[in-house]
């Protein structure tokens, strides 16, 4: 009977989570796409608390442990509070780190399970053994190599850890070579004794295949850190997908050991809606899939900016000031406004919309051009400009507004440098090159926020900066925009 | 070599072959020029103004069409009213003419004056290429027609185009609609803006929003997905589904505006009736539609040929003499690209040099010496029909921005090397693995159709929706709890899972709905 309902929950539950992620494709059906997430989840835990707790047969109703249920249940707790504390603290400029940190999570509790698992007498045939301990085996791989790989890209995403690409020579030979000898300690694995400890027994554990299998976990641990880390800070974006998507497969190999179709449908929905969207972003950027995997993007980046910096583009840069600015936007009768990462690292999203707003209400054309990959996730300066209350009938994306910028008077870039870059049109040479850009440099005037000469997130000198018709107006976003915003209404 | 100007006989035609200017080009040129007494008259050039600029004037018409080796003009020839003359009965054997022509509908014309062993260049007939623009005469006229038909339309107005605040009260901007964005349609909204009108401009080409938005109008978007979309564009005609569709769109723009124009044609077939009765009643009283496609139909049923009629309180002008009604400027515009063409036939002012190789020279030929020369044979039949045709004609862009299905090349292995290695898995594995696999596979496939469509500014969204679902590894860690038997150290490991995995939960559902709150309009 349980079984029986259980089976049903976990359809209904499956069902949800598919419709979950198909409302999430358009506006008006997202917030409904999240409710039926959510209660897809709700019903999937519950069900299998019901069916755990209360099993068919006499047999096994005597060996629910209590100890388990309370532990179940003050993890439960403590784990909801926890993310219900982040989720709501968190400030909007800092989602990304959020998402790669739970990935993370995912990926540590794939490995715990999987562990643990092995450490469970199974009630398995002979002939499925090896495949049990396969399933095992590879869950646990999966998802070390998506918890240590979150992990730097939360690092990244912070800036803990450097933005550049770490590349070890012969990388690739490296990530061979730890794969091979994965499949080598899966070996020893398979071959060594059953694990279950005689009561109380935990000496027996360690002689059976827990070495090879720690050992593995660890090398995947290093795995995951060493692909990350070779993969520069432009293509965060779409590691940050990809790993969720990795999150997704680690979850379908923990239902593949645990015999638990909810967990192997809802992983595979989620790995490969996962590996979708970064395709999609990758397309976005104009990269392959298996160059962002293979990582070191902007391999040349390094040596660029040092020889670029003072030879090629180099030229005059024009420096302006706030009033100049306010004279050119109030004399402006069409300004596009292309914010970047900057505009988000300076939380300046808000007087950024009070001075769309003010021109607006001047009657000057006031629209925002959004660069797929744009801050640090796509649809990242969607959601901070929804945040600031702009309208998103003003909100452009770049195929929609490339063709404009000639009959536009003033562009006003916050915070933005590789989205905007010129050398992806112009120089084969440059890595970026390829990448579809705004193309900013059409407009009349360009003007600059920028805290310095630094390069963009990519790593790559931008020629724009040294354009006739662009003003650099240095400083801090947040300040920049903050005295614009007095001097438009004071000049109003 | 003679060059003859005749005066255009066709009824209200006003416009004439040749200006004063142009005589004195061809002058140059080492030809002759004759022009018939009182050719200009209606274009406001007087016989002595060509006089001066070296031409002789002829009395009558017929010393003109006997005398001269090449005749320029504006209609086609006919024959002269009242009379069972055919102009292009006067001509003499090997004479040539050049003058709107269009040689599909006139066959019996073409073979009158085959009889004649004449050669006929079609102005028409001009191909569409870079070289030939100065010699487009058809885009020349289109431009005339459209700026005309909005002046014909102010007329007509009640109202002020531009909005004003005066002491006197307050003057609401006319709102101009303009159907199909060809030459005639992008002259019209010039005009119309400069005027100080508020314009939008319906084409179903979606190239056209580009020209439009350039011309400060506002573009209106027509989508429907036509089978055998991508090849048609407008040179077929539509199904009677897109037709419909079309129309509705129309009306519902139509009830707020006070002026049409409408230009739409599709070659060699009658003008699309675009703008149905029931939007004509739907407009207020005193709106006016200008139907430029009244030659061919008309878009309106309710349009009548060269006629200016009120159908329920809207005016509708039929006119399609608007080239010729700015005849001063229309003949400078034409007499320039007629000589332009003249002068590339003959180059030396001595004899006719038609190269055959010649792309120009080619399209525009009907006739050589009384020989058909019509159709040329590649590239494509000329260009019947009017103003907004040429680039009605270039096939639509495909829609940019639609996700494709197709994956790359590497993809491909990729997948196809997995989808390998997980079968000789599931052969080789125990039979409940196979069935694991089953619903694997088929839940990826879900995976991977569900989030095609996604719009770009939902991306974070859906990773952070995917994000707390994949918390599903909750279920994995209680039933390691859960289980039988389960060890102090499965209840740690359990634990510790359960712990990670339900902050991912709770974390990834409510920091997605933080967000999608935000993305409310």
């Amino acid at each position: 009977m349980t079984s029986t309902i259980r089976a049903l929950a976990y359809l209904v539950a499956s069902l949800l989570f598919i419709l979950s992620l198909r409302g999430l494709s358009t506006q008006e059906t997202a917030i409904r796409g999240n409710r039926y997430g959510l209660f897809g989840m709700v019903i999937a835990v519950i069900c299998t608390a019901v069916a755990l707790l209360f099993p068919e047969g006499e047999v096994a109703a005597a060996a629910v442990s209590f100890s388990g249920v309370g532990v179940l249940a003050g993890a439960l707790g403590v784990g909801s509070v926890i993310g219900g504390l982040l989720a709501s603290r968190v400030a909007m400029t800092s989602m990304p780190e959020l998402v790669a940190v739970l990935h993370s999570f995912v990926g540590a509790a794939a490995v715990l399970v999987g562990i643990a698992t092995y450490l469970q007498p199974g009630a398995e045939v002979e002939a499925a053994r090896g495949a049990h301990l396969i399933e095992i085996y590879v869950g646990i791989l999966v998802g070390a190599v998506t918890f240590s790989g979150s992990i730097i890209a939360f690092g990244k995403l912070r800036g803990k850890v450097s933005s550049r690409p770490l590349l070890l020579p012969g990388r690739h030979l490296l990530n061979l070579g730890a794969l091979l000898a994965c499949v080598a300690l899966a070996v020893i694995f398979l071959r060594a004794p059953d694990p279950w400890p005689t009561q109380g027994d935990l000496s027996s554990m360690l002689t059976a295949g827990m070495p090879a299998l720690l050992a593995m976990t660890f090398l995947a641990l290093l795995l995951g850190v060493h692909m990350v880390m070779a993969i520069g800070g432009g293509d965060m974006p779409v590691v940050v997908s990809l790993l969720n998507s990795y999150s997704g497969w680690a979850a379908a190999a923990a239902g593949f050991m645990l015999s638990n179709d909810l967990l192997i449908i809802t992983g595979a929905l989620v790995g490969s809606s996962g590996a979708i969207l970064s395709y999609i972003m990758c397309k976005a950027m104009n990269r392959s899939i298996f160059n962002v995997i293979l990582g070191g993007f902007g391999a040349d980046a390094g040596a660029k900016p040092a020889a670029g910096g003072s030879a090629a583009p180099a030229g005059k840069v024009n420096e302006t000031t706030v009033e100049q600015v306010t004279e050119l936007l109030l004399a402006a009768r069409s300004v596009i406004i292309v914010p970047g990462y900057g505009m988000a690292v300076a939380q300046a999203q808000h007087p950024v919309k009070e001075i769309s707003s003010l021109l607006l209400s001047k009657g000057i054309k006031v629209r925002y051009a959004i660069h797929p990959v744009a801050g640090r996730l796509p649809g990242h300066m969607n959601v901070l400009l929804a945040e600031a209350n702009v309208s998103y009938d003003i909100v452009k994306e770049m195929d929609e507004i490339n063709a404009d910028f000639p009959s536009t008077d003033v562009v006003l870039v916050i915070g933005a440098n590789d989205i905007v870059n010129p050398m992806a049109q112009d120089d084969p040479s440059s890595p970026i090159y390829g990448m579809p850009v705004l193309e900013v440099w059409r407009a009349a005037r360009v003007v600059m926020l920028k805290r310095g000469m630094a390069a963009g997130y990519a790593g790559v000198d931008n020629p724009l900066v040294y354009n006739e018709n662009t003003l650099m107006l240095f400083g801090d976003a947040r300040q920049s925009v903050a005295k614009l915003l007095v001097a438009l209404n004071a000049g109003g | 070599m003679k060059v003859g100007i005749p005066k255009e006989i066709y009824p209200n035609e006003r416009r004439v072959a040749a200006t004063p200017d142009t005589v004195q080009k061809m002058r140059k040129l080492g030809l002759e020029v004759i022009v018939e007494s009182g050719a200009g008259d209606a274009s406001n050039f007087a016989d002595s103004v060509y006089v001066s600029a070296g031409a002789t004037i002829a009395a009558s018409p017929d010393p003109v069409w006997t005398d001269a080796d090449i005749i320029l003009k504006v209609r086609q020839p006919m024959f002269r009213p009242g009379t069972t003359v055919h102009e292009s009965d006067l001509m003499k054997p090997g004479a040539a003419l050049i003058s709107f022509f269009w040689p599909a509908q006139n066959k019996e014309l073409i073979e009158r004056m085959a009889a004649r062993k004449v050669t006929v260049l079609a102005m028409d007939a001009m191909p569409r290429i870079t070289r030939a623009q100065r010699m487009d005469a058809l885009s020349a006229m289109a431009n005339i027609a459209g700026y005309r038909a909005v002046v014909e339309a102010a007329y007509k107005f009640g109202r002020f185009f531009s909005g004003q605040v005066t002491a006197a009260g307050r003057v609401k901007p006319a709102q101009v609609f303009v159907l199909g964005a060809g030459v005639a349609g992008l002259a019209a909204i010039a005009a119309a803006k400069a005027l100080g009108a508020q314009v939008r401009a319906f084409d179903t080409r979606a190239a056209a929003r580009e020209q439009v938005e350039s011309l400060g109008a506002q573009f209106v978007e027509f989508k429907f997905d036509e089978q055998g979309e991508g090849q048609g564009g407008y040179a077929k005609e539509m199904s009677e589904a897109y037709l419909a569709a079309e129309q509705a769109l129309i009306a519902q723009h139509a009830k707020q505006s006070d002026i049409i124009i409408s230009t739409a044609l599709i070659p060699g077939k009658p003008a699309p009736q675009l703008v149905t009765s029931g939007a004509v009643v739907s407009m207020a009283h005193g709106s006016v539609i200008v139907d430029m496609a009244a030659e061919q139909g008309g878009n309106c049923p309710l349009t009548e040929r060269d006629k200016i009629v009120e159908k329920f309180g809207v005016t509708i002008i039929g006119l399609t003499d608007l080239p010729s009604r700015m005849a001063h400027q229309a003949s400078d515009l034409y007499a320039t690209v007629v000589y332009n063409l003249l002068k590339d036939v003959c180059p030396d002012g001595q004899r006719l040099a038609l190269n055959l190789e010649d792309e120009i020279h080619r399209g525009v030929l009907v006739l050589k010496d009384g020989a058909l020369m019509w159709p040329p044979p590649k590239p494509p039949a000329p260009r019947a029909g009017g103003p907004a045709t040429p680039q009605k004609q270039q096939p639509k862009p495909v829609h940019v921005g639609q996700p494709t299905n197709t994956a790359s090349p590497g993809m491909r292995i990729a997948l196809a090397l997995a989808v390998a290695l997980l079968a000789t898995a599931g052969i080789l594995g125990p039979p409940e693995f196979l069935q694991h696999l089953t619903v694997f596979l088929l839940a990826c496939v879900i995976g991977w159709h569900v989030v095609w469509n996604v719009t770009p500014a939902l991306h974070t969204p859906l990773m952070s929706v995917t994000n707390a679902i994949s918390g599903i590894i909750l279920i994995g860690g209680m039933v390691v709890l859960l289980g039988r038997g389960a060890s102090p150290a499965a209840l740690g490991l359990g634990g510790a899972a359960v712990l990670v995995a339900s902050i991912n939960v709770a974390g990834g559902f409510l920091v997605t709905q933080r967000m999608l709150k935000m993305f409310r309009r």
